[in-house]
């Protein structure tokens, strides 16, 4: 098995994973049918995209009906980001939970894991091209952590949630000035 | 040559985010939102790892590469396989993902994305032609694979020949003009193909003695030989018509044919000729020696619509692209009038004339009586135009592209060609 193909089996598992684990358990409040719908579609066409992207498309000027729809098809899962579409359908159905640290940090790590997976499958690359950045997932790990951790510290409610997700906003911007001054010193 | 087959080159590149990047973007831009709007601060906490990763983006890498693009060779036959190396220069300490995008009829029989600044696509072309090889396409990453240089170019023009079919054995004239060749004519001469004894008349060289005749007959005895000639053979093609399936239509099996006629003829040391038969003209070149001819010849049939000679007429063509008892072998499917009046032209200015039916092909017809009918008539109009040709001293043989030329010509080629005047 190519890494393109065990890239794009494990992008298509990761993207399941983070649908099946932002949408449950099922809620039927605040178009959450729509944004799972819209999620399992999403993930669906982006795995289909990373199998497909080596076919070639028929491009001839007078084609048969079936090689038309066969290039129209082809055309419809390469053209849209639904990588993009996956993501924001997830975080969407993560919000319509009550709040649960966590489980949200989960699915951050599953996230970055699924576009990590997308990007070296459509790249035909190892995993080791990543290991440049280790030390930043491993960073952004810890922050990831402490932000859920921060998170489940009970709070008085209202304003104090505010400060708190500003606070967290204002860590992670920190972080990410930071980040790259340290390692250019180093 | 050096310029067709592709030298270095520079190459502008153009930058933007990877779509990685853009990825990673909407997750961190998108958590930081929801964080804010929703005030749960996990959301923030889950876009870090995203926006650390962003956070790593370098500056845009170098404006232009330098790429060596060479084909292994600039001419290759139809199926042959043919490969193109690439060499980038001047990424820095950028990956270089190098993919070929093949251009039409190209099959690639390697690996279409290669990653390194070296690479070695292999391919071959299905059909002939004078086509680009298609194009190559050039990304350069950075160390956190968040921006990319993009820039493609075309790969050098290739010329794919017809696979030329097979053919060993030649079709030779009886009568051949007065010119030192290969072939033993019928008349003595000094070739070294024995022909028969004479009597010795003063003159005569002393080493043609035949010693064992002269002591049976007791009188000298002189051996002879058959003299040796060359023959003019013109190739002559039916462009007018192209029926068939893709890849084995009248016009593919014409001048795959061909090829095989001239390489025989040419290795034969045969003067040979080329014209071919258009709407609107004819293009020709003329009778030449040597192996050289064979890709002047298939070098003007890749020529295209160059073909055409505007105003040019088959039966008014100089003396010097049709010389006098020449040998015209005709590559035709015999389905254009006007060409096979002009073979019975030709016929009736004493030209020897052999001509190669190419056509494996039938008007698609249905199953009604008409249908049956009109491909009835359609056969006898076909059984009609090759029965007349025959009367006329020009004889028809079928090939059908898949056998060697050497089976139908075999008549031909086992004695010399006699036509009459």
């Amino acid at each position: 098995m190519t890494p393109g193909i065990r890239g794009a089996w494990s992008a298509g598992l990761l993207g399941g994973g983070c649908v099946a684990w932002s949408a449950a358990p099922l809620r039927h409040t605040g178009l959450a049918n729509a944004a799972l719908l819209l999620a399992v579609a999403c993930a669906a066409m982006g795995a289909l995209r990373l199998p497909l992207a080596g076919v070639a498309a028929p491009d001839r000027i007078f084609m048969p009906l079936p090689l038309r729809i066969w290039a129209a098809f082809l055309k419809l899962v390469r053209q849209p980001p639904w990588e993009e579409g996956t993501i924001l359908a997830v975080l969407w159905l993560e919000v319509l939970h009550p709040a649960r640290p966590w489980h949200t940090a989960v699915l951050g790590v599953v996230l970055v894991a699924f576009l990590l997976a997308v990007h070296l499958s459509e790249s035909r690359a190892t995993p080791r091209v990543l290991r440049p950045q280790a030390r930043l997932l491993a960073t952004g790990a810890c922050l990831l952590a402490a932000g859920a951790g921060a998170a489940m510290i009970p709070a008085a409610s209202g304003p104090a949630g505010w400060l708190r997700a500003i606070a967290a906003c204002a860590a992670v911007g920190a972080a990410v000035l930071v980040i790259p001054l340290t390692r250019t010193r180093a | 040559m050096n310029e067709d087959r592709g030298d270095r080159r520079e190459v502008a590149l153009h930058w933007r985010l990877s779509p990685h990047a853009r990825r990673l973007c909407t997750l961190g831009l998108a958590g930081l939102a929801i964080a804010l709007i929703s005030g749960r601060p996990e959301f923030a906490a889950a876009a870090a790892p995203a926006l650390l990763l962003l956070a790593a983006r370098r500056p845009a890498g170098p404006d232009r590469v330098s790429v060596r693009i060479r084909l292994a060779a600039a001419r290759a036959y139809e199926g042959e396989e043919n490969a193109v190396d690439v060499d980038v220069t001047g990424a820095g300490d950028h990956e270089v993902q190098l993919t070929l995008r093949p251009g039409e009829a190209i099959e690639p029989v390697t690996a279409t994305g290669v990653t390194g600044s070296r690479a070695r696509f292999g391919f071959t072309s299905a059909y002939w032609g004078r086509r680009p090889a298609g194009a190559l396409e050039i990304v350069l990453r950075d160390r956190g694979r968040l921006t990319e240089g993009r820039a493609v170019t075309a790969l050098p023009t290739l010329a794919c020949y017809p696979r030329p079919a097979q053919q060993r054995t030649r079709v030779v004239l009886s009568r051949l003009p007065n010119r030192l060749g290969e072939h033993s004519a019928r008349v003595a001469g000094e070739g070294i193909e024995f022909a028969g004894v004479r009597e010795y008349v003063p003159g005569d060289r002393q080493r043609r003695i035949n010693w064992a005749a002269t002591s049976r007959r007791g009188r000298l005895q002189v051996s002879t030989f058959a003299a040796e000639r060359s023959q003019d053979v013109i190739l002559l093609l039916d462009g007018t018509s192209d029926a068939g399936p893709p890849g084995a239509t009248a016009l593919d099996l014409a001048l795959r044919g061909a090829i095989a006629t001239a390489r025989a003829c040419l290795a034969g040391r045969d003067r040979v000729g080329f014209v071919i038969y258009q709407w609107g003209g004819v293009h020709w070149l003329p009778p030449r020696l040597g192996q050289r001819q064979v890709y002047r010849i298939i070098d003007a049939m890749l020529a295209g619509q160059r073909w055409a000679s505007a105003g040019a007429r088959l039966n008014r063509l100089p003396r010097a692209i049709l010389p006098p008892g020449a040998l015209i072998v005709v590559f035709s499917p015999l389905l254009d009038h006007t060409f096979v009046e002009t073979l019975r032209d030709l016929r009736e200015r004493s030209f020897a004339i052999l001509v190669v039916d190419v056509l494996n092909a039938e008007p698609g017809h249905g199953r009604s009586a008409i249908s049956q009918l009109t491909r009835r008539v359609w056969r006898m109009e076909q059984e009609a135009i090759r029965f007349s040709l025959r009367e006329l001293g020009i004889p028809v043989v079928h090939w059908d592209g898949t056998e060697s030329l050497d089976l139908p010509l075999a008549p031909y080629t086992r004695q010399g060609m006699v036509t009459r005047r």
